[in-house]
C-alpha cells in the first residue's frame, strides 16, 4: 500500500502543527520520522490513521482518498495497518493474548485460525510465559513487544511504530527494532516508525524524514553503518 | 471473544450497574403484569355485573297466578324492555343451591318458602330502568324489594375506570423512570470503557461493532428484567389465588388461564427486550462519539 501525502496541513486553530507536507511511501520501506518533540512526528502518523483529518491537501492510502474517505474506507484502511503506541494502548482489564484476539476478531480473522495465529506471534515476539498475564503485570519492554505482536498479529501492509523505544532501556530498544527490521524483510512490510535516537537511525540505514515545526526539512536515506 | 463473551465481561466488571439495570426493569414489568393480572379481573367483575338482570323486582309472597301475569304483562308494555324473566321460588333455591355449593351450611336451612319470586329484566335502552323502578317502588302490595343494578355497574364502572387510569399512569411513570435508567447505566458502562473503544475504534473496528456488546447488554436486561417481573407477578398471584378469589365470590378474580399466561409471558419478553435494545440503543448513539 503506497503512502502518499500531497501539500497537506493541519491546524490547531491558528497554529500550524503540519505545512506544506508532501512525500510518497512505497510499499515495503522501512522509514523513519525523526525531529524535536511537538515537531509534528505523532500528528503525521495520527493522520496516517485517520485520527486527525487534514485541514487541506490529500492523504491516499494506496487507492483510498482519507481526506474524503467514508467511515467503511477509514475503517477499511485501519484494518490494514498494526500501530504500535508509545504508551502501548492495550486494553488493561484484557490479557495479552485477549489484546491480541480483540484485533483480529475486529479484522474478521477467520475464527479457527485466531488461536494459531496468536500462538505464532506471541512466539515471535518472545512472550510466550506472559500471553495470559494482564498489561498492569508486565514491564515496559514486555508491554511494547506485546503491542507489537497486536500490530503484527493482522498481518499489516503497514506499521506505524509512535517512539516505540521511547521508554525502553538500550538492549530492549535494539531487540525492537531488529524485529521491526526482520518483518520488512521478510513480509515486505511497510515501517513508519518515529523515533529521538539517533543512534538507531543511523545504524540502521534506511530512508529518514525529519520534521522541524510541523515541515519536512530533510527526506534522505543513510547509508548503513558497517 | 464472541460480542456475547464481551457482553458477559462487561456485566462482570461493573455488576452494581447491571443489577441496577435488571432490578429497573424487573420493577417494570413486576408492576405491568400486576396490573394486567388486576385488570383481566376487574374486567371479569365488570362482566359478570353486566350479565346480570339490570333490574330485579322481587314479589310479595302469596301472589296468585293472575296477579304475577298481569304484573309481567305491564311491564311487557314498556318500550326498549330485552328481557323479562320470571324466576319462581323454585327456580331461586336452585340458583342459591349453585352459587353456595361449596357452602352446604348455607343450602341445608333453606327452603323455597323463604326465598321471594322475581322479575329479572334486561333492557336495550337504559332510560327505561329509571322508569321502572319509579313506578313499581311505589306498588308495595305487590313488590317486595327492588335491586337496581344500573348504580353497582356505574360505580363499579367508574372505579375500574379509575384503577385503570391511575394504573397505566404509575406503569408509565415507572417504566419512563427504567428506560432512563438504562440509558443512563449503559452510559455509564460506556465511558468506562471509553479506552477500550477508542483503542478498538483506531484498530479499526465499526462503530457497530463497538455498541454492539453494549447493544446486547441491553437487551439481556430487557430480557431478565421482563421474565423477573412476570415470574414474580405470577408467583404472587398463585399464592393469594385463593384468598382473593374467595373474597370477590362467586366470581374468579384470579383465573390461572395458562394461555393468558403464557400470552403474558411471551409479549412482555418481546417489549422488555425491545426497551432494552432501544435503551441501550439511544445509551450508545449519546455516549459513543469516537
Amino acid at each position: 500500500m503506497k503512502i502518499v501525502f500531497d501539500q497537506v496541513d493541519k491546524k490547531f486553530g491558528i497554529v500550524y502543527a503540519l505545512k506544506d507536507i508532501s512525500f510518497e511511501i512505497d510499499q515495503g520501506e522501512f522509514v523513519f520520522l525523526i525531529g524535536n518533540s511537538g515537531a509534528g512526528k505523532s500528528t503525521l502518523l495520527k493522520l496516517i490513521l485517520n485520527q486527525l483529518k487534514p485541514t487541506s491537501g490529500k492523504i491516499l492510502l494506496g487507492d483510498i482518498d482519507l481526506s474524503n474517505g467514508n467511515k467503511d474506507d477509514v475503517n477499511n484502511t485501519r484494518r490494514k495497518i498494526g500501530v504500535v503506541f508509545q504508551d502501548y494502548q492495550l486494553i488493561s482489564d484484557k490479557t495479552i493474548e485477549e489484546n491480541i484476539a480483540l484485533i483480529l476478531d475486529i479484522v474478521n480473522y477467520p475464527k479457527e485460525k485466531i488461536q494459531s495465529r496468536i500462538d505464532k506471534v506471541i512466539k515471535e515476539v518472545n512472550l510466550g510465559t506472559r500471553r495470559f498475564l494482564f498489561p498492569s503485570q508486565l514491564a515496559g519492554g514486555e508491554l511494547q513487544r506485546a503491542s507489537l505482536a497486536r500490530a503484527l498479529a493482522i498481518e499489516p501492509e503497514v506499521i506505524l511504530a509512535d517512539e516505540p523505544t521511547g521508554n525502553l532501556d538500550p538492549e530492549n530498544s535494539w531487540n525492537l527494532v531488529k524485529l521491526l527490521k526482520d518483518i520488512n524483510k521478510e513480509n515486505n512490510t511497510t515501517i513508519i516508525m518515529t523515533t529521538h535516537n539517533n543512534e538507531i537511525v543511523e545504524s540502521m540505514g534506511k530512508r529518514v524524514i525529519k520534521i522541524n515545526d510541523g515541515e519536512i526539512v530533510k527526506d534522505y536515506n543513510i547509508s548503513k553503518k558497517s | 471473544m464472541s460480542p456475547l463473551q464481551t457482553t458477559w465481561h462487561h456485566i462482570r466488571r461493573s455488576p452494581f450497574q447491571s443489577l441496577i439495570a435488571t432490578t429497573a426493569m424487573f420493577l417494570s414489568f413486576f408492576f405491568i403484569s400486576t396490573f394486567i393480572i388486576i385488570n383481566s379481573g376487574l374486567s371479569t367483575v365488570l362482566k359478570y355485573f353486566e350479565t346480570k338482570p339490570e333490574i330485579t323486582l322481587f314479589l310479595k309472597d302469596g301472589l296468585d297466578t293472575a296477579t304475577v301475569e298481569n304484573l309481567q304483562k305491564d311491564l311487557s308494555s314498556y318500550q326498549g324492555i330485552k328481557e323479562i324473566t320470571f324466576i319462581s321460588k323454585e327456580k331461586a333455591l336452585t340458583i342459591y343451591k349453585e352459587q353456595n355449593k361449596n357452602n352446604p351450611l348455607l343450602t341445608e336451612m333453606v327452603t323455597a318458602s323463604i326465598l321471594p319470586a322475581s322479575f329479572e329484566i334486561t333492557v336495550s335502552e337504559p332510560e327505561v330502568l329509571e322508569k321502572i323502578y319509579q313506578n313499581y317502588s311505589t306498588k308495595t302490595n305487590v313488590i317486595d324489594e327492588i335491586i337496581y343494578q344500573k348504580d353497582i355497574i356505574t360505580s363499579l364502572l367508574n372505579w375500574t375506570n379509575a384503577t385503570r387510569q391511575v394504573g397505566f399512569a404509575i406503569i408509565l411513570i415507572i417504566a419512563s423512570i427504567s428506560f432512563l435508567t438504562m440509558i443512563t447505566i449503559i452510559g455509564m458502562k460506556i465511558t468506562n470503557r471509553k479506552d477500550e473503544i477508542k483503542i478498538s475504534r483506531l484498530l479499526g473496528a465499526s462503530s457497530f461493532y463497538v455498541k454492539k456488546p453494549f447493544l446486547l447488554e441491553g437487551i439481556i436486561y430487557g430480557l431478565f428484567g421482563s421474565i423477573f417481573g412476570f415470574l414474580f407477578s405470577f408467583l404472587l398471584a398463585l399464592i393469594f389465588q385463593k384468598s382473593i378469589n374467595s373474597f370477590f365470590q362467586p366470581i374468579t378474580f384470579i383465573d390461572l388461564n395458562v394461555n393468558f399466561y403464557l400470552i403474558l409471558l411471551f409479549a412482555e419478553i418481546i417489549t422488555g427486550t425491545l426497551l432494552g435494545f432501544i435503551a441501550s440503543w439511544i445509551g450508545a448513539k449519546r455516549y459513543i462519539k469516537f
